[in-house]
C-alpha cells in the first residue's frame, strides 16, 4: 500500500516535470517562430506569432481549428459587406479604406444580415471591464478568450483587428499608449488617424495626450503613440511571450526574459516594457550578487537603466486611473472625436 | 530684369506673329478668280452668306456685279460661294500650319516665374536677404528681425529709434530685479521678471517711471488685412501684439537681458519656453500672459504625435532654426507685397537648408512651387502635356511636396478653433495650474535669492 502510494507520488512528480518541459518546449518554440519573423521577413504572420504565444501559455491546447475557423467566418463576413456597401470614399487608397471600414464594422457594429429572407442581427465584439490587465488571469488578454466570450480588452481587440487586416490582404499598425493599444492607419484623404476599439470611436491625438499619462517627451521618443510596422508588433508579442512565461514560471533564472527583451530591444529600442523588464532582472541578479563590488558596480548601471526609461517619457499609470481615461473618451466625446472620420464610415 | 524683358519681347513678338502670318495666307493662297472684274471678296453680308470676319476686304461694290440677267447672276453667286467655301478652307489650313509655326515657335515653355524685381520696393527686400546671410554667423534676432521689417516698409523705420526701446526697456528690467532683491545672474528671475515686463503694470520705485503691460490684439492677429499687424514695431508702438510679436519681443529682450529662453512652435502658434536655475522647464504664453502646461498646448487638438516625433512642435528652436524662420517671414512679406517669384524661392531654399523640417517653410516652398507650375501649365494651354516632361516632373513634384508635408504630421488649425483654443486658457482649471505654477516658479526664486554665492 505504501509502495503504492510513494509510486504514485513518484509518478505524479514525474508527469508534472515532464509537463513542465513539455510547456518549456512550446515557450522555446515560440521564441523561435517569432525569432524567425524577425529575420525572415517573408515568414511574418501576426495570426501565427499571437497564437504560437497562446499556445504555449495554454500547454498547447489552443484550439487552433477552432480559432482560425472563427477568423475566416469574420473574414467572410468582411467581404460581404466590402461588396454589399457604399463607402463615401473617393481616393485612390479606397480599396485599402474600404478594407478598414469593413473589419471596424464587424469589430464595433451590429450589422444586420439576411440569411434566406430572415434578418439576423450580427452582435459585435464587447469591451471587457473585468481584469483589463490580465492580472488575475492572463488568458483575458487572449485573442482565443475573445472569440468565445466575445468580449476583449485593449490588447485582444487591436490584435485581432490587425489579423482580419492581414487576412484581407491590407495592412493595419499597432499603436501604444501607457497601459494601451490601439490601432493607427493612414489614408490619402485624412493623413494618420487613429481607430480605438476598446469603445469604437475614431479619437483624435488630444484624447491621448490629454489623459495626462503621456509625456511629451515619450511620444517625441516614439515611445508611445508611433505607428508600429510589423517587426515592432512582432517584439510586442514576444514581451507577451516573456509575460506568458513569467506567469507560467514564477521561479525561473530570468535568461529566457532576458533572451525575450533583449531581442524585442534590438529592432524596437525604445520599447518600454521590455526595457523594464531587462531592468527588473538585473535588480534580482544584483540582489543575489554576492561580491558586494560587483553588486555595486551594477547597482549603478541599474541606475543608468532606470533613468534612461525615465527620460524615454515612461511614467507608470495605475489601473484605476486607466480605466477613468478610457471612459472619458465615451463622456468627453464631442471634444476628443476626430469628426473628420465619423461620416464616411456611415451606410 | 533682363529675363523679364527678354520674355515680353517673345510674348509680343509672338503675337505679332500671329497676325503677320495670318494675313498674308488669306491673300496670296486665294486662287485667281474667274472673273477679273469680280473681287474674291465681295461684300455678301447683307444676304448673310460670308462670314462678317471677312468685311475687312471690303470693297465696295463695283457697278459690273450688277447683271439683269437672275440665272446668270445666282450661278455667278453659287461660284462665288463656292470659291469663298474654298478660301475659308484653305485659309482654314494656312492658320493651322501657321499655328504649328507659332507653336514651334514658342515651344521653349518658360519654367520660372516672372520677377517683380521692377516694382518698387523689392530692392529693400533684396538687400535684407544678402544683410540676414552675412549676419548668419552673429545671429542676432533684434538685427535680422529690424531688417525683416524694415524691408517691407522700406528702409523707413528708425533703427536708432528702436534700439533705444530695447536698451531701456533692458535697463528697466534690470533695475526693477536690483530693487526687487532678485539674483542678477538666475536665469528663473531674468524670465521672471521679464515675463512680469509684458503681463503687468511695473513701477520704478526710484524714478517713478512706469511700465504698462503688453496686450493681446484680436482684431486682424493673422495680419491679413494689415499684415505689419504681426511686427514687432508694431507692438512697440500700440502695446498691442500676436502670436508672432509678442514672443519675438520677448525673446529680443531676453538678449538683452542675457536670459536664456526659446521659441517653440504649436499649430498657428508660437511661444517662450525657459529653464529655471535647476533645470525645470516653463511655457509662457503670452498672448495672455500666464504659464501653460504642455498638456495644455497638445489639448489644442491640431498636434498629431507624428508632428511631435518629426519634432516641428513643441521644442526649443536651435539659432539655425530661428534664422530660418526669420527668412521664412522675409518670404511671407515679400509674397504679401508683391507675389510669388523666383526670389521666394533662393529664400525658402536657405531657410529650408536651415531647418529642413520647418512648416511654414515647407508651406511657403509648396505655394511657390504651385505657382510656377500653374504658371507653366497656363503656357502650354490646351496642347499634349506629355509633350513637355519638364511640366509633369514639376506636377509630381507639387504633389510629394504636398505629401511631405502631411508626413510631418501637420493638420490645418482652422481659425476658429485657435481662437477658442487659445481662450481656453482662461478657464479655471488653466487658470489654477497658471497659479500653480507660477507658486512654483516664485518658490524656485526664493530659494534662490537666500543662496549664499562663494
Amino acid at each position: 500500500m505504501i509502495k503504492n502510494y510513494i509510486l504514485g507520488v513518484l509518478l505524479f512528480t514525474v508527469s508534472l516535470s515532464v509537463k513542465a518541459q513539455n510547456q518549456e518546449a512550446l515557450f522555446e518554440k515560440s521564441l523561435l517562430t517569432l525569432n524567425d519573423m524577425l529575420v525572415n521577413e517573408s515568414h511574418y504572420s501576426f495570426k501565427k506569432a499571437v497564437f504560437s504565444v497562446e499556445n504555449a501559455y495554454l500547454n498547447g491546447k489552443l484550439d487552433s481549428l477552432a480559432v482560425n475557423g472563427q477568423i475566416k467566418v469574420l473574414k467572410e463576413l468582411c467581404s460581404l459587406l466590402i461588396n454589399g456597401r457604399f463607402l463615401a470614399y473617393v481616393e485612390s487608397d479606397k480599396p485599402d479604406v474600404n478594407k478598414w471600414a469593413s473589419v471596424y464594422q464587424v469589430m464595433c457594429d451590429s450589422i444586420p444580415i439576411i440569411i434566406k429572407d430572415q434578418e439576423y442581427r450580427y452582435i459585435p465584439f464587447r469591451y471587457d471591464f473585468d481584469d483589463v490587465f490580465g492580472n488575475q488571469e492572463l488568458s483575458n488578454m487572449f485573442i482565443s478568450k475573445l472569440l468565445t466570450t466575445r468580449k476583449g480588452n485593449c490588447h485582444s481587440l487591436p490584435y485581432l483587428y490587425k489579423i482580419l487586416c492581414e487576412e484581407l490582404g491590407t495592412t493595419a499598425n499597432l499603436a501604444l499608449a501607457p497601459n494601451h493599444i490601439y490601432i493607427k492607419h493612414q489614408n490619402k484623404k485624412n493623413g494618420w488617424y487613429n481607430t480605438e476599439l476598446t469603445s469604437g470611436i475614431f479619437p483624435n491625438d488630444a484624447w491621448l495626450m490629454a489623459s495626462g499619462f503621456i509625456h511629451v517627451d515619450a511620444i517625441k521618443n516614439g515611445v508611445y503613440m508611433k505607428a508600429l510596422n510589423n517587426k515592432e508588433s512582432i517584439a510586442l508579442v514576444m514581451m507577451d511571450l516573456a509575460d506568458a512565461y513569467q506567469k507560467t514560471f514564477p521561479n525561473n533564472d530570468g535568461s529566457f526574459l532576458l533572451n525575450c527583451s533583449q531581442t524585442a530591444l534590438s529592432v524596437f529600442p525604445n520599447l518600454t516594457s521590455a526595457l523594464i523588464m531587462r531592468a527588473e532582472i538585473h535588480k534580482k541578479q544584483i540582489e543575489k550578487e554576492t561580491n558586494i563590488d560587483k553588486a555595486k558596480q551594477d547597482f549603478k548601471k541599474l541606475e543608468v537603466e532606470y533613468s534612461h526609461i525615465h527620460k524615454l517619457g515612461y511614467r507608470y499609470m495605475p489601473e484605476e486611473m486607466y480605466l477613468n481615461w478610457l471612459v472619458s473618451l465615451k463622456t468627453e466625446r464631442e471634444k476628443y472625436e476626430n469628426k473628420k472620420l465619423t461620416n464616411f464610415n456611415k451606410k | 530684369m533682363v529675363l523679364f524683358k527678354d520674355w515680353m519681347v517673345r510674348g509680343v513678338s509672338a503675337c505679332i506673329l500671329v497676325v503677320s502670318l495670318y494675313s498674308p495666307a488669306l491673300y496670296s493662297q486665294v486662287p485667281n478668280p474667274q472673273a477679273p472684274s469680280i473681287n474674291p471678296f465681295p461684300n455678301y453680308a447683307n444676304n448673310g452668306v460670308v462670314n462678317q470676319s471677312n468685311n475687312r476686304n471690303q470693297i465696295p461694290v463695283t457697278p459690273s456685279s450688277f447683271n439683269p440677267d437672275l440665272n446668270r447672276q445666282q450661278q455667278q453667286n453659287r461660284n462665288i460661294m463656292l470659291e469663298v467655301e474654298q478660301n475659308q478652307k484653305l485659309q482654314e489650313t494656312a492658320m493651322k500650319e501657321a499655328r504649328t509655326d507659332i507653336e514651334e515657335l514658342r515651344g521653349a515653355v518658360r519654367y520660372t516665374l516672372q520677377t517683380y524685381s521692377k516694382f518698387e520696393g523689392t530692392q529693400f527686400y533684396y538687400e535684407a536677404f544678402k544683410k540676414i546671410i552675412l549676419l548668419d554667423t552673429t545671429f542676432s534676432l533684434k538685427e535680422n528681425n529690424f531688417l525683416v521689417e524694415n524691408a517691407y516698409f522700406g528702409n523707413t523705420l528708425d533703427k536708432a529709434e528702436f534700439d533705444k526701446i530695447i536698451t531701456q526697456s533692458g535697463d528697466f528690467i534690470h533695475a526693477k530685479m536690483k530693487e526687487q532683491g532678485y539674483d542678477q545672474n538666475s536665469n528663473a528671475a531674468k524670465n521672471f521678471m521679464l515675463f512680469q515686463f509684458f503681463s503687468e503694470t511695473l513701477q520704478l520705485k526710484s524714478t517713478n517711471q512706469k511700465h504698462l503691460p503688453f496686450k493681446y490684439d484680436f482684431d486682424d492677429y493673422r495680419g491679413i488685412k494689415n499684415y505689419a499687424k504681426m511686427f514687432v514695431s508694431k507692438l512697440l508702438a500700440t502695446k498691442t501684439g500676436q502670436c508672432h510679436s509678442m514672443p519675438l519681443l520677448y525673446l529680443i529682450l531676453a538678449d538683452e537681458i542675457k536670459a536664456e529662453a526659446y521659441l517653440a512652435l504649436s499649430p498657428n502658434h508660437s511661444y517662450i519656453r525657459f529653464p529655471d536655475d535647476k533645470g525645470k522647464w516653463y511655457n509662457i504664453e503670452l498672448t495672455n500672459g500666464m504659464l501653460s502646461t504642455d498638456s495644455y498646448i497638445s489639448q489644442s487638438g491640431y498636434i498629431k504625435s507624428e508632428a511631435l516625433q518629426n519634432k516641428i512642435y513643441m521644442e526649443n528652436l536651435t539659432k539655425k532654426e530661428m534664422l530660418s524662420g526669420l527668412l521664412t517671414d522675409l518670404a511671407d512679406g515679400y509674397i504679401h507685397k508683391f507675389g510669388y517669384d523666383e526670389f521666394v524661392k533662393t529664400v525658402i531654399d536657405k531657410a529650408l537648408e536651415l531647418s529642413p523640417n520647418s512648416v511654414r517653410a515647407n508651406m511657403i516652398k509648396a505655394n511657390l512651387d504651385s505657382a510656377r507650375m500653374d504658371f507653366v501649365l497656363r503656357q502650354i494651354g490646351n496642347r499634349p502635356l506629355e509633350k513637355y516632361p519638364q511640366a509633369i516632373d514639376m506636377i509630381e513634384k507639387v504633389k510629394s511636396q504636398y505629401s511631405f508635408i502631411d508626413q510631418l504630421g501637420y493638420e490645418d488649425m482652422p481659425e476658429e478653433a485657435y481662437q477658442e483654443w487659445l481662450q481656453s486658457m482662461n478657464k479655471e482649471n488653466q487658470k489654477q495650474k497658471n497659479e500653480e505654477l507660477t507658486k512654483q516658479l516664485k518658490k524656485a526664486l526664493s530659494n534662490k535669492k537666500s543662496t549664499i554665492k562663494g
